[in-house]
């Protein structure tokens, strides 16, 4: 745990930081957010004392971090910036064995360390010996991520780490960066300047402007309720729709409008329930119930015989569990499906998602704001 | 001929003259490295940058004083002799050596700087394990192009009295005798030419790996 407790800094004239009160609970993830020059970064130096306060008292775990000698400190918080923060006459074993030596590990365990931590990144073993001019920026990230893992700190600091990474590669790195505090729980403090950034990763979002905190709140609630007029600027005007990143598929399953049949179902028994349910889908699920395909009656197409054509699919568009409603909004505009049907990690069939249930959850969030 | 025949006639002349180039040369370098890289550290303490700035300008500006205006500075203050050459040499050679390591160590990313504070490593730590060895390739070059100026300043200094390869061409030059002129210029070159291959090597030797 992080207090933050009547945080002052001044640069001669001008107040960086404004009467800072903030607490960061363990094992969570909080963004600094703001614009530049907001004291975003200063407070975040503030914690493994690269910048003194003029006021104020920064506690991690109750101690004051004044009162603790800085190197030692700093040794003991993981610090990550923008890949620049690589030692290049350091191959990337020694810079992950950086913090480790200082702590005059072993030998023998400072390269079992090495060895776990670029495999947490998801680095193989033929890295430790490159060097960083060597690596690509995604690469080098991932080594700074690791060498900051290495001494195992409980609090770690992240100053816009990702910031001169493509966004291709930068949403690669966003979800491994989830994935490995999924696994590792640490107390993280994290800058950025993408607003998109700190929705994706945050627990807790922090916004900044002019030194002092206007909001400090869950994700979720500032989507929804934005304190003033700079935090919704911040959030753009598709907030509403940025909430819906936060939404997962499986809250929204419906098990009606579509019948399931199994794969040796003849299609003029499919056909006949159909017409009299007056439904047009018909999902194929295995004897193990997982998806397999499905029919539809394809009223846009000529009717033969009088009958729009019963068409079978055998892999049907879909969307998982755990699908963000945006991510399930932008398959069902990419292939023209107004409902797609939802699959657990391993492939069963669990229900259909359909257009309707998004609509109402985006006229949800905007009526709250209102409220 | 006549270039032979000296060769043959004064070859204990050239001997002792090229021992005695080569350990004024040896000499003044080793001061000149040892002073110029403490010089160099103490004006790049870390919160002193600006003082590093401008010794930078005053080394940069100063390179384009001649050895002989500083050899008769010296002569005018110290006297003549061996010791006054050798005082010479080390000021002329610093220059070089200052300008080089002191923009070397300024020029360290400050960004692996502010992680190598960030992760706890003491300011010595950070000196010897980052910015000097981030600098060595600046730093080696200035010693390099040190050593060149200071084996020709050495030949200069002979006018008060250091001894060495400029005594031949002094003479040479009173005498009149082109093939001395030549074969103290020409010594001197090869004594140059053979050092900065040394100091080649050890430059590549130096030089951290990672650093291309």
């Amino acid at each position: 745990m992080i207090e933050y407790r009547n945080i002052t800094k001044r640069f001669g004239e001008k107040i960086a930081v404004n009467n800072l009160n903030m607490t960061l609970e363990k094992g969570t993830i909080t963004m600094l957010i703001g614009p530049s020059g907001c004291g975003k970064t200063t407070s975040l130096k503030m914690v493994n004392r690269l910048v003194d306060p003029d006021e104020g008292d920064i506690l991690i775990n109750g101690e004051s971090v004044f009162d603790l000698d800085p190197v030692k400190l700093r040794r003991s918080i993981g610090y990550v910036i923008q890949e620049i923060g690589l030692f290049p006459h350091y191959s990337v074993f020694d810079n992950i064995a950086t913090l480790p030596r200082l702590h005059n590990w072993d030998e023998k365990k400072i390269k079992d360390r090495v060895y776990e931590v670029l495999d947490m990144v998801t680095l193989d073993e033929s890295y430790a010996d490159k060097y960083p001019s060597q690596l690509s920026g995604g690469e080098r990230q991932r080594v700074g991520l690791a060498r900051a893992l290495a001494a195992d700190p409980e609090v770690l600091l992240m100053d816009e780490p990702f910031g001169a990474i493509d966004p291709i590669n930068r949403l690669i790195l966003q979800q491994s960066f989830l994935e490995i505090q999924e696994e590792i729980k640490k107390t993280i403090i994290f800058v950025t300047h993408d607003i998109n950034e700190a929705i994706q990763l945050g627990d807790k979002i922090a916004i900044m402007n002019q030194g002092s905190l206007v909001q400090f709140d869950t994700v979720s609630e500032i989507l929804a309720n934005p304190e003033n007029e700079f935090v919704e600027n911040l959030l753009g005007h598709d907030r509403n729709l940025k909430a819906l990143s936060l939404k997962k598929a499986r809250d929204y399953i419906k098990k009606e409008g579509y019948i399931t049949v199994g794969p040796d179902v003849d299609k003029e028994a499919i056909r006949k329930e159909l017409e009299e349910k007056d439904l047009v889908l018909a999902y194929i699920i295995d004897s193990r119930g997982r998806l397999k395909g499905r029919y539809y009656i394809d009223k846009a197409a000529r009717k033969v015989d009088g009958r729009y054509p019963l068409v079978r699919e055998t892999r049907p568009y879909h969307v998982e569990r755990t699908t963000s409603l945006t991510e399930t909004l932008s398959r069902m505009l990419e292939y023209g499906e107004k409902v797609l049907p939802v699959v657990s990690r391993n492939g069963r069939f669990r229900g259909v998602i359909d257009l309707d249930s998004i609509f109402e959850e985006v006229k949800q969030a905007g009526t709250a704001k209102g409220a | 001929m006549e270039f032979f025949s000296y060769f043959v006639t004064h070859s204990d002349l050239i001997a002792d003259s090229i021992i005695r180039h080569f350990l004024l040369f040896l000499i003044s370098m080793a001061f000149a490295i040892v002073v110029g890289i403490f010089l160099s550290i103490v004006i790049t303490r870390e919160g002193h940058e600006k003082v590093g700035q401008v010794i930078l300008s005053i080394t940069g500006a100063s390179q384009a004083v001649p050895s002989v205006a500083v050899i008769a500075l010296v002569f005018l203050f110290i006297g003549i002799g061996m010791k006054p050459a050798l005082v010479a040499l080390v000021i002329y050679s610093l220059v070089p050596i200052v300008f080089n390591a002191t923009s070397g160590i300024l020029s360290v990313d400050p960004g692996v700087l502010e992680a190598a504070k960030g992760m706890g490593l003491t300011k010595s730590q950070r000196l010897w394990h980052i910015k000097i060895p981030l600098a060595m390739p600046v730093i080696m070059s200035g010693i390099r192009s040190s050593a060149t100026i200071n084996i020709g300043t050495v030949t200069v200094a002979a006018i008060i009295g250091a001894g060495g390869l400029g005594d031949i061409i002094y003479t040479g030059l009173k005498l009149n005798r082109p093939e001395m002129i030549f074969i103290g210029a020409g010594l001197a070159a090869i004594i140059a030419i053979l050092v900065d291959t040394v100091l080649m090597y050890v430059e590549r030797k130096v030089t951290p790996k990672g650093l291309a």
